[in-house]
């Protein structure tokens, strides 16, 4: 706006130096071209005065030789035509000056006043026609009486002019010289006009050359400018463009622009097309609105700032190899104020997915920390005797699935028994996980479940399918070296003493198991508690007799109460709502005992929760194809309980990390029968299910055995 | 820092509080700090706003947009209705920008998010008043 003003003045000038010139050089030829013409009349009237210097000479010298002829009778005629030449001359010449007025002056006056008193003198002599001679025999020529008339003039006019030739002169020659400075007069002033002229052309010429010299500079100023303009548009890291009140991209915008819509050509397009094939409508419904709003005089600028719906948007583009990738991009808009009003609203763009993920990360490993930190917590809880069991444990086994990876296999139906083995025994890691609430190790075992579940989908299997299986396991490794040294450092904090080394004999194995067992009742209740905030459930759980389990049993009847309460939880409790609506109430019951029995021990597991159907079990088994529709039409009560203990059987939909892999019965009632056990179940829909798990009695053989 | 926010005309201006949580109605009430501003009326609902609209003609609300019967968002649009000239300062829960835009489009003229400190409802209202 300001180039624009200063350039609107620079013309002004230039059309004003224009003009003034035009003005100076018409009067310089004006006035120059009358001084012209009055020094032609002034020198033609010089020149006539200057001839006219010599008349009054010879017109005395004429009647000289007028008289003279008279005077001896010769011949007169031609004297007197010259006398009335020269006469006339002067007549007609001081007449002529007189006209011109150049010569208007005392000189010319005072010479035209002894003219006037020439003619009377003068008239007589040229007006004579006569014959001045009369010839006689006697006296020869003679003059006439005319003649002796003529004379007496001619001596009148001759005696005149004698007397006065030289003043008529002098005042003739002063006029002359009069013209004569009336010309240079005019000669001189012709050339101070001139100069002047030629000097104010010059001024003017110079002042036009000064202003096309400013001009030039500030134009090379405004083409430095855009240059730099330039640059900063193509190195600025951020998309830099102008919406005008029709919402369209103006013709300047930053490179950066370029990149980040990976297009090129932007001006003219509107602020909806531009992100339209990059984000959902909503949002782009939204983005359309706030622009507009920010034409509007009604929000201030920094509640502008803070409404702006563009601030991170995500937007979903080609990478330019064939695949989409997700970039995070922040919109800033400033309104461009001009005296009218907004003008134009000033977007820039910053690619900020970086910072987005950097936060992220953040995010991820402050969660980790607060998992490590919440883990140490849970670790705290539990006592050091059961964390080291479970420690022993796991790795055997881990050890076990070691073994298991190991195994030579060469067909599919191999494979898959050795996934299914693996299964197994990660579940019931993750299952003992889970119950001393070391969620960061039943994480992981999760994880490498999932893998396992994909594995299985696989049309066909090789060795190389179970490598990152192998890498996982290295991990899951490493971690439960971190647990065993952060246990032995939490040992230290609470006892002063070190928990015993991992490596533990083979004889110290069953007598810890039945030390763990005795505080296995509050690491069921906290997993109960867990297990009900994780699915939003209700129950109380009412634990008697564990402490009577013998040493052999411990652990299958830990498997065995963890596996159960967790279907207890996820399958059997319903939803509060759920309860109310059935006139139940809100917290379910899960009830477990221990008792020895005349023959041996019994386990009984009840909660008072949906209880199990039949027609659900067929079905999920059917779902899950390991029984045909027709074999589970066939399928009578019993035989359909049957398949809660088969293996791969689940009737929950979803993977959560506490059931729904189907393993976990099956794992139980194995390890039940190899005691020589036996598990049942009895159910009442709507109302409770109910495990039985019996088992024989134990006696010194067998629990040297175990 | 509400004394020099305060705009220097001492004209006055009738205030409406528009929120279903009398607590959050006492709330602003107390801890507004404008002379300027007389409190009219205080409605719990959309419907209830728009009935003490008409009877006291308030030329400021304050208006929360999640309520029963009549919400914020349509209020705002009756009200500008009724008043081009109302000032309209939402006070909402709801953080999501698409809100804060649909309300300033529906005609609201400032946004101040719950929970909010007294000093951010003055400068609010401060910003809305000049």
């Amino acid at each position: 706006m300001m180039v624009a003003a200063t350039e609107r003045r620079r013309q002004v000038l230039m059309a004003g130096l224009g003009t003034a010139l035009i003005l100076v050089m018409g009067t310089v030829l004006f006035f120059g071209f009358r001084l012209a013409t009055q020094m032609r009349t002034s020198i033609s009237a010089l020149q006539t005065a200057s001839t006219l210097q010599t008349y009054p000479e010879t017109i005395a010298q004429q009647l000289n030789s007028l008289r003279d002829r008279l005077e001896v009778r010769a011949y007169s005629g031609q004297a007197l035509s010259e006398l009335q030449t020269s006469v006339k001359h002067v007549d007609t010449n001081l007449r002529q000056l007189e006209a011109t007025g150049d010569a208007d002056g005392p000189q010319l006056n005072r010479a035209r006043l002894l003219w006037r008193q020439y003619q009377p003198v003068l008239d007589p002599v040229v007006s004579f026609t006569g014959q001045p001679y009369v010839d006689s025999d006697t006296a020869g020529s003679s003059l006439s009486s005319e003649g002796r008339r003529h004379y007496a003039e001619v001596k009148r006019a001759q005696l005149f002019a004698n007397e006065n030739a030289r003043p008529l002169q002098t005042h003739l020659a002063a006029l002359a010289t009069a013209l004569q400075h009336t010309s240079s007069d005019a000669a001189a002033r012709l050339r101070t006009l001139l100069l002047a002229g030629v000097f104010a052309a010059l001024v003017l010429a110079v002042a036009a050359g000064y202003f096309q010299l400013t001009r030039a500079r500030h134009e090379r100023a405004a083409r430095e400018a855009q240059d730099q303009t330039r640059y900063i548009l193509k190195s600025v890291r951020e998309g830099f463009f102008l919406l005008d009140a029709d919402h369209r991209i103006g013709s300047v915008w930053s490179e950066a622009l370029s990149h980040m819509f990976s297009r090129n050509d932007f001006a003219g397009l509107s602020f909806e097309d531009l992100l339209k094939d990059l984000v959902p409508t909503a949002t782009l419904t939204t983005a359309a609105k706030y622009v507009k709003l920010l034409w509007g005089q009604r929000a201030h600028e920094n509640l502008m700032k803070s409404i702006n719906p563009l601030g991170q948007l995500e937007i979903t583009r080609d990478n330019g190899h064939g695949s989409k990738e997700t970039r995070y991009l922040q919109f800033d808009f400033h309104r461009v104020m001009a005296a009218e009003g907004i003008k134009h609203v000033l977007c820039s763009v910053s690619d900020i997915t970086a910072s987005v993920l950097l936060a992220r990360e953040l995010q991820d490993s402050q969660d980790n920390a607060n998992a490590q930190l919440d883990m140490m917590l849970g670790m705290m809880h539990v006592d050091p005797l059961q964390l080291t069991s479970f420690l022993d444990t796991t790795e055997t086994s881990i050890k076990l699935v070691n073994t298991i990876l190991r195994e030579p296999a060469r067909n599919d139906a191999e494979f898959r028994k050795k996934l299914a083995g693996l299964f197994r025994e990660l579940h019931s890691i993750k299952g003992e996980a889970s119950a001393l609430n070391l969620s960061s190790v039943a994480s992981r075992v999760h994880v490498m479940e999932d893998m396992v579940s994909e594995c299985k989908k696989r049309p066909e299997l090789s060795g190389n399918d179970f490598l990152p299986l192998v890498l996982k396991l290295d991990e899951l490794l490493a971690h439960l070296r971190s647990v065993r040294e952060m246990a032995a450092r939490l040992s230290v904090l609470k006892d002063g003493a070190p928990t015993p080394p991992a490596a533990a004999g083979a004889a110290g194995g069953p007598a810890r198991a039945a030390g763990a067992l005795d505080e296995l009742s509050p690491t069921l209740q906290s997993m109960a508690a867990r297990l009900a905030q994780d699915h939003h459930k209700q129950f109380r759980l009412s634990v008697a007799g564990l402490a009577d389990v013998p040493a052999p049993y411990a652990t299958t009847i830990k498997d065995c109460l963890i596996q159960m309460l967790r279907n207890a939880a996820v399958h059997g409790i319903e939803a509060p709502d759920v309860r109310r609506n059935l006139a139940k109430q809100d917290a379910g019951a899960v009830n477990v005992e221990f008792r020895k029995t005349p023959g041996g021990y019994e386990l009984v597991f009840e909660d008072d929760g949906a209880g199990i159907t039949p027609q659900n079990l067929k079905a999920a088994a059917v779902r899950k194809r390991l029984v045909t529709e027709e074999a589970a039409q066939r399928m009578d009560t019993r035989a359909a309980m049957a398949l809660i203990f088969a293996p791969g059987f689940s009737t929950q939909e979803g993977v959560s990390m506490d059931a729904g892999r189907g393993v976990g019965m099956d794992v139980v009632a194995r390890s039940v029968a190899n005691l020589g056990g036996k598990i049942g179940v009895s159910t009442h829909p709507g109302k409770f299910t109910r495990f039985r798990v019996v088992l024989p009695g134990v006696d010194a053989d067998s629990a040297a055995v175990a | 820092m509400s004394a020099n926010l305060k705009p220097n005309t001492k004209k006055s201006f009738k205030l409406m509080i528009v929120d279903d949580s009398n607590i959050m109605r006492r709330r602003i009430e107390r801890s507004q700090q404008f002379e300027e501003l007389q409190l009219v009326g205080t409605a719990g609902n959309g419907l209830e706003a728009l009935e003490l609209f008409k009877k006291t003609d308030p030329d400021v609300v304050t208006m929360d947009l999640t309520m029963p019967q009549m919400d914020g968002i349509e209020c705002i649009g009756r009200l500008v209705t009724l008043k081009p000239a109302v000032r309209i300062l939402v006070i909402s829960a709801l953080a999501d920008k698409a809100t804060a835009v649909e309300a300033m489009e529906k005609g609201a003229n400032g946004f101040l998010n719950k929970p909010f400190t007294d000093r951010q409802l003055n400068e609010a209202i401060a910003e809305l008043l000049c």
